[in-house]
């Protein structure tokens, strides 16, 4: 397990495909049907794409979509219409992508390491390759200890690290992350954040990654896709320098600007979104 | 926060030593004792007997081989009822829980089947089966199988939905999902299931040997309670209160040991 994972995922991706690995949806559409029979549109049309090695960030008020389109990009939703490409096939379920959900989803009767296990039963791996390579994951996110201890003795903070080293354990094309830190505290929550950089800048997988967070989405992202009922609405690249911690980035014009004006372009949102609890509020 | 906030843990005011509930047993036990027998001494014509005179009839019973017998009969009945109900209820709960058409016909005639009184049953047992072993073990299969059925059928259909999703984003099929997700997720359900069928399988392993051709301890139940010779009565009772203590402590041991991960 000492040769780098993120070379050999890369390679294995070029390999299948001759070419980078990409997630592309192209006029993607989903409609889903209400309990009550009436149909609800979840996406309208929605074209992103995730280059090699790229840092998505997905921004918007709750129920535009977002987590549909994690759905449809790991193959557990098939669009109505439109297309979508992960290294030029459609996504199936499985070891090509990482899922990372918002509330952990660990089994809870089962060990940390037969957590991260349970998502290697797919690839081909003998027992103890499959317990290797959970180990070494489950170091890379500084559990070793906890290695054997059950989801229910661990801390939010360190469930979500869980979470997360069972989605890279298998090397994925791409991380879906679903709020993977709104239901941590502000501190972990940075440090969860800093502990995502640190191995995406090793591994430098795809990421896409839905937040509920200005913030969140302008510290980690090269590009920010703002979305609104079912739609994209604005691509923007985030042309700030690494690491972006340090509070003299944060107080920088450009940062300062970019929160400005997605932080009103989702207020705007929220507040013409028939749906939401402050529709039609004057909040000025 | 290293290893603490483990969720759902008792807190330390909640938590009773092992030592001292067996001691607060063992002195509400007492307690039993002694109004026991003040009730002996002044429930009057002697229709309770004292702790003393039961527990002389129980040597006797004993030494006259009488209540191994008794217990021999009712443990073949009840053991070999329960298990056949184990067998037949589990694998039907999974199944009407795994494919939903299969739950969906059969649930309604399962809820309506445990909600008629199973004593309704025991004529036409007898008239299919007769008086013997397999019309007793029937009715024990009767009293058990249901309480397993809906409880083993209730633990599939709340298998948790996120988890399910988890399963099938990292690829997993529908037979692994079904027994690393839903069937593990069950099992407290199925040991629920376990313990109801064990109470009222025994309730009806004594249904059935007063119905039947009398015998095991239902039988002796019959024979002292009829003939007033309460001491020996007592010792029936005290028996089967014992046989039910033992069979479902059993059942929440393992329950205890499959649910290690919940502490
Ligand atoms: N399985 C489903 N059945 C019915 N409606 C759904 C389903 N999944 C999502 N929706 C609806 O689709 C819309 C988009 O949902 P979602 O993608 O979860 O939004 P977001 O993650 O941005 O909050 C919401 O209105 C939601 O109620
Ligand atoms: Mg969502």
């Amino acid at each position: 397990m000492t040769s780098a994972p993120a070379s050999r995922n890369l390679a294995r991706a070029r390999r299948s495909t001759g070419a980078p690995p990409q997630l592309v949806l192209d006029g993607v559409a989903k409609r889903f049907r209400r309990p009550d029979g009436t149909l609800i549109t979840a996406l309208d049309g929605v074209s992103l794409g995730v280059r090699d090695r790229e840092f998505v960030a997905l921004i918007g008020p709750s129920g535009c979509g977002k987590t549909t389109i994690l759905r449809i990009a790991n193959g557990l939703l098939r669009p109505d219409s439109g297309s979508v490409l992960l290294s030029n096939a459609p996504p199936e379920p499985g070891p090509g992508a990482g899922f990372v959900f918002q509330s952990f989803r660990l089994i809870p009767w089962a060990t940390v390491r037969r957590n991260v296990e349970f998502a290697l039963q797919e690839l081909p791996l003998s027992r103890k390759e499959r317990a290797e390579r959970a180990l070494h994951y489950i170091g890379l996110v500084g559990l070793s200890r906890f290695a054997e201890s059950y989801p229910g003795q661990l801390s939010g903070g360190m469930s979500q690290r869980v979470a997360l080293a069972r989605a890279l354990a298998v090397e994925p094309q791409i991380l879906l992350m679903d709020e993977p830190f709104a239901s941590l505290d502000a501190q972990t929550r940075e440090l969860m954040q800093m502990e995502l950089m640190s191995v995406w800048e090793r591994q430098k997988a795809m990421v896409l990654f839905v937040t509920h967070s200005v913030d969140e989405a302008i510290t980690l992202a090269d590009k920010i896709v703002l979305m609104g009922s079912g739609q994209v609405l604005e691509t923007i690249d985030v042309e700030l320098e690494r690491p972006r911690w340090t509070s003299a980035l944060r107080s920088d014009r450009r940062f300062v600007e970019l929160r400005d004006h997605l932080w009103h372009r989702i207020r705007e949102l929220v507040l013409s979104d028939p749906q939401s609890d402050f529709y039609g509020r004057d909040l000025a | 926060m290293r290893n603490g906030n483990a969720a759902g843990t008792a807190q330390p005011s909640d938590h009773i030593g092992g030592w001292t509930v067996a001691l607060l047993r063992l002195a509400f036990l007492g307690l039993l004792m002694f109004l026991w027998w003040i009730a002996s001494i002044y429930v009057a014509r002697n229709l309770i007997p004292s702790p003393l005179e039961t527990w002389e009839a129980a040597k006797q019973l004993f030494a006259a081989g009488r209540w191994q017998d008794a217990v021999r009969a009712s443990m073949a009945t009840y053991g070999s009822g329960y298990l056949a109900a184990a067998a037949v209820a589990i694998p039907l709960g999974l199944l009407m829980g795994a494919f939903n058409v299969l739950g969906k016909t059969l649930e309604i005639y399962v809820y309506a089947l445990s909600a008629t009184p199973r004593v309704a049953f025991i004529p036409l047992i007898i008239v299919l089966l007769g008086l013997g072993f397999e019309a007793k073990m029937f009715i024990v299969f009767l009293g058990a199988v249901m309480p397993i059925i809906i409880n083993t059928y209730a633990g599939v259909r709340q298998a948790d939905a996120d988890l399910v999703e988890m399963a099938r984003s990292v690829g997993a099929g529908r037979f692994r999902i079904f027994t690393q997700i839903v069937l593990p997720g069950a099992l407290p359900f199925v040991i629920v299931g376990l313990r109801l069928g064990a109470t009222i399988g025994l309730i009806n392993t004594v249904v059935a040997e007063l119905y039947t051709a009398i015998g095991g301890l239902g039988g002796l139940l019959a024979v002292y309670g009829n003939t007033f010779r309460m001491a020996e009565y007592f010792v029936i009772v005290l028996t089967l209160a014992g046989i039910g203590v033992i069979v479902t402590e059993a059942l929440r041991y393992v329950e205890l040991r499959l649910g290690r991960w919940r502490r």
